[in-house]
C-alpha cells in the first residue's frame, strides 16, 4: 500500500519543495553546529584525539560517566515499573476518568520545569516536607538526605521523565485487542500468565520506545541535577556546562557532547533494529 | 443430536442489563451432549452477550450458567475448561502458530512431548501441520481462524463456543470452513455453540436452532422445524422467504384457520396460536409452495386456495424460476416454481395468471407490531 503510494504516478504530491525551509532549518541549526563542535573537540588545544581519551581516561570524568549512567538507567527502571500500571490503568478506565487522569498527566509536564524543580527542593531538604513529616511521625530521628545526592537527582527526574513514558506506553497499550486477552484467559491462562505471556510481549514497542525516551533525556538532562545534585554528583550535561562556561575549554566540552550524542545514537540503533520505526512487518 | 444425550450446558432464565438496555431478556436454553447448537438473530439481538456468560467474560444480572448441572458462575473463565473462537481474529500475534496452538498447553504445564504430539494432531485437524512455523501475520483470515479453532481445541475442551468466526471471510471460503467444522464436530463429538447471523449457516451446521430477537428466543428447533413450523411472523421471515398476506380471520377450527384476503378472496392456512374471529392477522406462505396456472385453466384440485394475480417479471435463476406477481390489493409476492417452469415460460409481463396453493402449506400468524410486515 505505502510502497504504491510511493511508487511514482500514483502520488501526485511529490518533491520535496515545501520541506525546504525545515531542511535548510536544521542544516544550518543543527548539522553545521554539531560539524564545528566535532572539529573543536578534535583539534583544541591540540590537535587529536585528546580530549577523548581524556574523558575516558581520568577518573574524575570517569565519575561523572558513571553518575550519568546510573542516574540514567535507575530513572528508565523505575520510570517503567511506576509507568505501566499508570499507562494500563488509562486503557481500562471509562474514558470519562481516564480523560481525568490524563489531564493531570498533561497538566504536570506543562508546567514550568523550573517551578517543579524549585518545588522538589522544598520537599525533599533536610527541612523540607518529607523530612519534617517523617520526624514527627517518629519513624526517623535524623533527617534523610534526599536532596543534593544522587536520591534527590533520581527521585526528581523519575517524576519528571513519568509522562514520557506513560504517553507510548498507553498508545502501544490501547491498540492491543481486548479480545487477544480473552482469548488467553479462555484458553486456560491465569491473570500472571496473560501478563507475562500476552500483555508483557505485545506491549514491547511502547516499553521501547518509552525507555528510549527516558534515558536519552535523562544522559543530557541538566536542571534536575544542577539543582537536586550535589558537587560529588555531577552528570555530563553539567560537565559540559562547566567546561565552556567556566572554564572556556570548548575543546573538552565538545568532546563530552559528543560522547553523548555517539551513545544515543548507539542506543536508537539498537531500538530500530530491535523494534523496527512502528510498522508492521 | 439424539434426544437422549445427557444435558451438558444448562442457561437458566439468563437476564444481562447493561445500564438502561437489557441485552439478555430471559434466554433459558438446554444443550445436549455433542450437540451443535446455533444461536441466530440479527445483530444487537444479545447471542455474543450470552455466549460471553458462558464463557465467564460477564457475569448475568440474573439467571445461571449450569455445567453437568452446576453453576459455573464463580468460576473464572480460565477454569471453565471451554474452547473458544472469536469473531475477530484474537491470535497472539508474537507468537509463531505452533506457539499459539500450544499456549493452552503451556500456560497447562503440560510436559513438552505432550504439547508437540498435541499440537501436531491438532493441526493436521485443520489441516494446516505445514503453517506451524509461521506468524499470524503471515496467514490469510481463513487460516488464521482455522488455527483460532486449533488452539481452541488442542486442550480437548468439552464445550466449543465460536462467536461468528467467519462473519469475517468471503462466501466460498466461509462455506469451505464450514464443511471442515462440520467434520470436526463429527469426529469429536465436542458440544458446539454457534452464534451466527447467517440463516444459510445456521442451517448448514446446526442440529438445533435457537432464534434470537430482542434478547430472547422466540423458538428453538431443527432447521426443519423453523422452516416448516414457524412459531411467529418473526421466525418465518428470518429464516428462508416468505410471502405475507394481510388478512382477516374468518373462521377457525381445528385443522384450518379461514381468513379473507383484501380482495374478499377466503383462503386458509395452519395454525398454532388461538385466534380470535375478525381479528387482524398475516397469511405466511413460502415462494416454492405458490404455483401459478394460466388464468383459462382450471387448477390442480390439490390447491384450495386462489388468487388472481398479474405477472410483473421473471427470473432466469438456473434452478428455478423466480417470479414477481402483484396481488388485486397492489402487493408484491414472490413466487419460485421449479418442476413446471416450463408450463408457463411464455408467459409475459402484464400476463393475468392464477396464483394458487394448499392450505396446509400456509400458516397463519397473529399481526403482532413491527414483526409480520410484509416484506416486498
Ligand atoms: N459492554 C456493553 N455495554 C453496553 N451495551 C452492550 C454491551 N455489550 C452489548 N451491549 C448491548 O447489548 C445488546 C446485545 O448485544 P450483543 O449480545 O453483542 O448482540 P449480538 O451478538 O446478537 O449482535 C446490544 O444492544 C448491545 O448494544
Ligand atoms: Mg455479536
Amino acid at each position: 500500500m505505502r510502497s504504491t503510494l510511493r511508487r511514482g504516478r500514483a502520488w501526485p504530491l511529490r518533491g520535496f519543495g515545501p520541506a525546504l525551509p525545515a531542511l535548510v532549518f536544521l542544516f544550518v541549526f543543527m548539522v553545521a553546529p554539531l560539524a564545528v563542535l566535532f572539529l573543536r573537540s578534535v583539534t583544541e588545544p591540540t590537535l587529536g584525539l585528546g580530549n577523548y581519551a581524556e574523558l575516558l581516561g581520568d577518573a574524575t570524568y570517569g565519575r561523572v560517566l558513571f553518575n550519568t549512567f546510573t542516574v540514567a538507567t535507575v530513572v528508565t527502571v523505575v520510570t517503567l515499573a511506576l509507568g505501566y500500571p499508570v499507562a494500563w490503568l488509562l486503557v481500562i478506565l471509562p474514558s470519562r476518568v481516564a480523560r481525568w487522569l490524563f489531564a493531570i498527566i498533561l497538566l504536570s509536564m506543562w508546567t514550568n520545569l523550573l517551578a517543579r524543580t524549585y518545588g522538589w527542593m522544598v520537599l525533599l531538604q533536610r527541612t523540607g516536607v518529607i523530612n519534617r513529616t517523617l520526624m514527627d511521625l517518629g519513624l526517623i530521628s535524623e533527617p534523610l538526605p534526599l536532596v543534593n545526592n544522587l536520591a534527590g537527582v533520581t527521585i526528581g527526574m523519575t517524576y519528571i521523565m513519568l509522562p514520557f513514558i506513560i504517553l507510548p506506553l498507553h498508545a502501544t497499550l490501547s491498540a492491543i485487542d481486548p479480545a487477544i486477552m480473552q482469548a488467553a484467559s479462555i484458553a486456560g491462562a491465569r491473570p500472571r500468565q496473560i501478563f507475562f505471556r500476552v500483555l508483557l510481549p505485545l506491549s514491547l514497542p511502547g516499553i521501547g520506545a518509552g525507555c528510549l525516551m527516558v534515558f536519552v533525556m535523562a544522559l543530557g538532562y541538566y536542571v534536575t541535577p544542577a539543582l537536586l545534585g550535589g558537587a560529588s554528583t555531577t552528570m555530563l550535561a553539567e560537565l559540559i556546562a562547566q567546561q565552556v562556561q567556566s572554564l572556556l575549554n570548548w575543546g573538552l566540552g565538545s568532546a563530552a557532547a559528543f560522547i553523548l550524542l555517539t551513545v544515543t545514537l548507539i542506543l536508537y540503533a539498537i531500538y530500530v533494529r530491535a523494534i523496527g520505526l512502528g510498522r508492521p512487518q | 443430536m439424539s434426544s437422549t444425550a445427557p444435558v451438558l450446558v444448562s442457561i437458566r432464565d439468563l437476564v444481562k442489563r447493561f445500564g438502561p438496555t437489557t441485552a439478555v431478556d430471559g434466554v433459558s436454553l438446554d444443550v445436549a451432549q455433542g450437540e451443535f447448537l446455533t444461536f441466530l438473530g440479527s445483530s444487537g439481538s444479545g447471542k455474543t452477550t450470552t455466549l460471553f456468560i458462558v464463557a465467564g467474560f460477564e457475569d448475568p444480572t440474573g439467571g445461571d450458567v449450569l455445567i453437568d448441572g452446576r453453576s459455573v458462575l464463580s468460576v473464572a473463565p480460565n477454569k471453565r475448561n471451554i474452547g473458544m473462537v472469536f469473531q475477530r481474529y484474537t491470535l497472539f500475534p508474537h507468537l509463531s502458530v505452533f506457539d499459539n496452538v500450544a499456549f493452552p498447553l503451556a500456560v497447562r504445564r503440560r510436559p513438552r512431548h505432550e504439547i508437540e504430539q498435541a499440537v501436531k494432531e491438532t493441526l493436521a485437524l485443520v489441516r494446516l501441520e505445514e503453517f506451524a512455523a509461521r506468524k499470524p501475520g503471515q496467514l490469510s483470515g481463513g487460516q488464521q481462524q482455522r488455527v483460532a479453532l486449533a488452539r481452541a481445541l488442542v486442550y480437548k475442551p468439552r464445550i466449543l463456543l465460536m462467536d461468528e468466526p467467519l462473519a469475517a471471510l468471503d462466501k466460498k471460503l466461509r462455506e469451505e470452513i464450514q464443511i471442515e467444522i462440520r467434520r470436526i464436530h463429527r469426529e469429536l463429538g465436542v458440544t458446539i455453540l454457534y452464534v451466527t447471523h447467517d440463516q444459510e449457516e445456521a442451517l448448514r451446521l446446526s442440529d438445533r436452532i435457537a432464534v434470537f430477537s430482542h434478547g430472547r428466543v422466540v423458538q428453538v428447533g431443527s432447521g426443519a422445524d423453523l422452516y416448516e413450523r414457524p412459531a411467529d411472523a418473526f421466525v418465518a421471515g428470518f429464516i428462508g422467504n416468505s410471502n405475507f398476506l394481510p388478512a382477516r380471520v374468518r373462521g377457525v377450527d381445528a385443522e384450518r384457520t379461514a381468513v379473507e384476503l383484501p380482495n374478499g378472496a377466503v383462503v386458509a392456512g395452519r395454525t398454532d396460536s388461538a385466534l380470535a374471529s375478525g381479528g387482524e392477522a398475516s397469511l405466511m406462505i413460502r415462494p416454492e409452495k405458490l404455483f401459478l396456472v394460466n388464468g383459462r385453466d382450471a387448477p390442480d384440485a390439490n390447491y384450495d386456495c386462489r388468487v388472481d394475480v398479474t405477472l410483473r417479471d421473471s427470473t432466469y435463476l438456473g434452478d428455478s424460476l423466480q417470479r414477481e406477481v402483484v396481488t388485486p390489493w397492489g402487493q408484491c409476492l414472490m413466487v419460485r416454481q421449479t418442476g413446471d417452469a416450463e408450463a408457463l415460460s411464455h408467459a409475459g409481463t402484464g400476463a393475468a395468471l392464477t396464483l394458487c396453493w394448499h392450505s396446509g402449506d400456509a400458516r397463519v400468524f397473529r399481526k403482532t407490531a413491527g414483526s409480520s410486515a410484509p416484506r416486498s
